[in-house]
């Protein structure tokens, strides 16, 4: 018997509300099941309890920044196959260095492309499968 | 009159007119003789014996004036060349007593008295020598000193003549042909109006110690540097001279002026799709979708305004790198500095370099990695430390590594909040990672240690470069207080500016197209070779060099086949040889090859000439060898087998005979470049004087 696809879940964790309303907007029009923090602070705990198959997270939060979230989930076994895509509008190269190296699975700048974001959620689920 | 012959021409003189007398006598004896005896069938008789008597006597005459003249006339003449090369030219070495055995004890009392002269010499140069070298250390002291003046420094006389240069002062006002020379005019390098309104405004002041600031720029390339005068000198009436301290500052302006523009730029290509925008949402009905058309411009310019923020940003962090405290330092140093302040704050450290050269403010990276190190041994994360350089892509990766607890970034985070050193509250110790347009993290290796690691986005390896231009510095004092003479006829040999030169050739004939393969020439400035004014470029000469040649100087096809063209490097070499009296060991063979470009340069080689062949003859007559060889060798000069026939070589060589060349000429009378060219032209047969 053909297992039914289960919904691909992401997390999104985005202090700004009009990329939100963009990444949401996105994510429906994919089928993803997903769903949107705006404080670092809580990112943690809710990906803890939610176990995302993505996290889509910005790097300048208040409070607590994307790295170490992103630290912060490489350092926990549990979350070994959450994937991580990190944003920034900043985008340099040492960033994205910096984040590969903390354990993030891919990094894009913003503003992106949609198609570029979608290629990039794509392969990464398509990974994490 | 006959005290303008030489010895050898009066002696001559001497022995012909005792020729002629001998002969009116026996004219006369015989005339008188036949008169008294009064028989004229005799005539034939006294008319033969009288001819044959006038050829015995001419014919004793000539061989006594040629024993005379080999023997006595040439020996003295020679003995007098070695005398005064001794007495004038500090030669030293055993005279040749042979050559003048027939002057009975003249040769041994003249060899004596050289000896003589020569151990009074030592003596006296012994007790000078220990003198000079303390002076000599010290002055070399002072000259480490003055070359390691991060900044230009020029002393120029009352007239604006050069008499001081540092190396920086060369690499701000033109290296190569262009570089500056003892003597010239700075105006030639800088130019004049800031430096002589300043040097004006100075003296008027009255005042010694007052300095003014000024902008100058170079004549060439327009460099714009910031410089200050300060006056020197001027006492008993004379003009002042001057300091003039040089910093470029065109890299300063063009960074500056590149920043300016970027944030010009910033506002107006924001500004433009920002009113845009508001516009739009100006005319679109408040909770309804934008029309078409509304909808589309609305795209256009949010597309427009994000393109634009990014590239600016972009721009932005690249001109990050024009950041002045950033220089290139060794990563053994920085290492060194780190373990210093490590241990400082007792913790342990090893440390690995790279030999790498990082692109970094030293001090700012030291006070980071070192401040960061003190917080984790305050938190106990670790009290050991392994600091290793590596080279990373075009930059380099400082890994500060220990083994214990791993380090969140949340902690990382906090910590690069904290002031730089504690005196600095408002220097963070993040916008060191800012200023180095770089960024901080944690990682875990692979053998379960943990690392910080920060890379430096520009490094290169240390590599053994070549031999660096020594940056000495280049002086003369005495051209602060030298007087000038307008005419070069009436002025002294060593008050004259000299450029001494050699051309290396594809063969002997330059009207049957042979032409310069090498050119070299070595500047004489107040009777002293100035060692860092040297001109020596090898020549394209556009057409085959005979293996002949090849043999003779050493320079290859292979060698010239990048080398400029004889016009562009002649050219330069008019411009080395500005102002000074040429000269050359056979000018009239080197003078050719120049003086057959001038159509084509639109330049004259009119420079005065000496010919050092000629002075060879003025000062040891013409019977010698005059060769460059012969000459040197007389005058106790060596040649490295290696430079002769060189260009460089043979023109140090022939410098260094003229050097020598000058006092004896002063010790035969002839002071001035006038009286000198009047004596040469008496040697014309020798070869051609060319003023």
């Amino acid at each position: 018997m053909a297992e039914v696809a289960r919904k691909r879940r992401v997390l999104v964790v985005e202090d700004e509300d009009n990329i939100a309303i963009a990444l949401d907007y996105l994510m429906t029009r994919e089928g993803y099941d997903h769903d949107r923090i705006a404080n670092g602070a809580e990112a943690m705990d809710r990906i803890r309890t939610t176990h995302p198959d993505l996290v889509l997270l910005d790097v300048m939060l208040p409070e607590v920044s994307g790295y170490e979230i992103c630290q912060g989930v490489r350092l926990d076994p549990d979350l070994a196959d959450v994937k991580i895509l990190m944003m920034t509008a900043r985008g340099s190269a040492i960033e994205r260095r910096k984040g590969l190296a903390l354990g993030a699975d891919g990094f894009i700048s913003k503003p992106f492309e949609l198609q570029e974001l979608r290629q990039e959620v794509r392969r990464l689920l398509g990974a994490a499968s | 009159m006959l005290n303008r012959l030489s010895l050898r021409v009066r002696i001559f003189l001497f022995f012909a007119a005792l020729a002629v007398g001998a002969l009116i006598a026996l004219g006369v004896g015989l005339t008188l003789g036949y008169r008294r005896l009064g028989s004229p069938e005799t005539l034939d008789a006294f008319v033969q014996g009288g001819v044959v008597a006038a050829f015995a006597i001419v014919g004793l005459v000539a061989w006594v004036w040629y024993l005379f003249d080999v023997n006595v006339a040439k020996p003295i003449d020679i003995l007098a060349g070695a005398l005064r090369a001794r007495a004038h030219a500090d030669v030293t070495g055993e005279m040749n007593a042979a050559i003048a055995r027939y002057l009975g004890d003249l040769a041994p009392a003249a060899t004596a008295a050289a000896a003589s002269l020569s151990e009074t010499r030592n003596a006296l140069a012994e007790a000078v020598a220990r003198e000079t070298t303390r002076l000599t250390d010290e002055k070399a002291r002072l000259e480490a000193l003055l070359s390691d003046v991060p900044v230009g420094v020029l002393l120029c006389s009352g007239d604006h003549a050069l008499a001081f240069y540092n190396g920086q002062a060369v690499d701000l006002i033109g290296a190569g042909s262009a570089a500056p020379g003892l003597d010239r005019q700075v105006f030639d390098y800088l130019r004049q109006g800031p430096i002589q309104l300043a040097h004006e405004r100075l003296m008027a002041t009255g005042d010694p110690d007052a300095a003014s600031d000024l902008l100058c720029t170079t004549v060439n390339g327009a460099r714009v540097m910031a410089a200050r005068m300060r006056l020197m000198g001027g006492d008993n009436g004379a003009i002042p001279g001057y300091v003039l301290t040089l910093r470029d500052v065109t890299a300063d302006m063009a960074s500056q002026a590149r920043r300016e523009a970027l944030l010009a730029e910033v506002f107006d290509r924001v500004r433009r799709p920002a009113a845009n925008l508001a516009t739009l949402i100006e005319v679109i009905p408040e909770g309804s979708a934008a029309p078409g058309r509304l909808d589309t411009a609305l795209r256009e310019e949010v597309l427009q305004l994000a393109q634009a923020v990014t590239e600016l940003s972009r721009r932005h962090d690249e001109s990050r790198d024009d950041g002045w405290p950033l220089t290139m330092t060794r990563d053994f140093d920085l290492l060194e500095g780190l373990r210093a302040r490590i241990e400082a704050d007792g913790l342990g450290v090893t440390t690995t370099a790279a030999d790498l050269l990082l692109r970094c403010n030293g001090f700012e990276i030291i006070a980071l990695i070192s401040g960061l190190a003190e917080e984790m041994g305050k938190q106990g994360l670790a009290r050991d430390f392994d600091l290793q350089v590596q080279e990373d892509g075009t930059g380099g990766l400082i890994r500060l590594i220990w083994a214990g607890a791993s380090l969140p970034m949340a902690l990382l985070d906090q910590w690069l909040e904290r002031p730089l050193e504690p005196g600095l509250s408002d220097v963070a110790r993040r916008s060191v990672l800012a200023m180095h347009a770089t960024e901080i993290w944690p990682e875990t290796l692979p053998d379960g240690r943990y690392c910080l690691c920060l890379p430096i986005p520009q490094a290169r390896r240390v590599v053994r470069r070549p031999a660096p231009i020594a940056r000495a510095v280049v002086y003369d004092f005495d051209l602060l207080s030298k007087a000038r003479n307008a005419k070069v006829q009436d002025a002294r040999l060593d008050d004259l500016t000299y450029v001494v030169f050699d051309t290396e050739t594809t063969g002997l004939l330059p009207a049957q197209g042979d032409e310069i393969v090498q050119i070299a020439a070595v500047r004489i400035v107040n009777g002293r070779r100035v060692d860092g004014e040297v001109f020596d470029t090898l020549v394209n000469p556009r057409r085959p060099i005979p293996l002949s040649s090849t043999e003779v100087h050493g320079i290859t096809e292979a060698m010239v086949q990048d080398a400029p063209f004889v016009e562009e490097v002649a050219a330069r070499f008019h411009k080395f040889a500005e102002g000074a009296v040429l000269i050359a060991h056979n000018a009239p063979f080197d003078m050719e090859f120049l003086r057959r470009l001038e159509p084509k340069l639109g330049l004259r080689f009119d420079h005065p000439v000496l010919d050092t062949v000629l002075l060879s003859a003025v000062v040891y007559g013409q019977h010698e060898v005059h060769s460059l060889d012969a000459l040197t060798h007389r005058l106790g000069i060596t040649i490295p087998e290696e430079a002769r026939h060189t260009a460089i070589g043979d023109t140090v060589a022939t410098a260094d005979a003229f050097l020598k060349l000058m006092p004896m000429l002063a010790g035969l009378g002839l002071q001035t470049f006038g009286e000198v060219v009047g004596e040469v032209r008496r040697h014309g047969r020798l070869l051609k004087d060319l003023n």
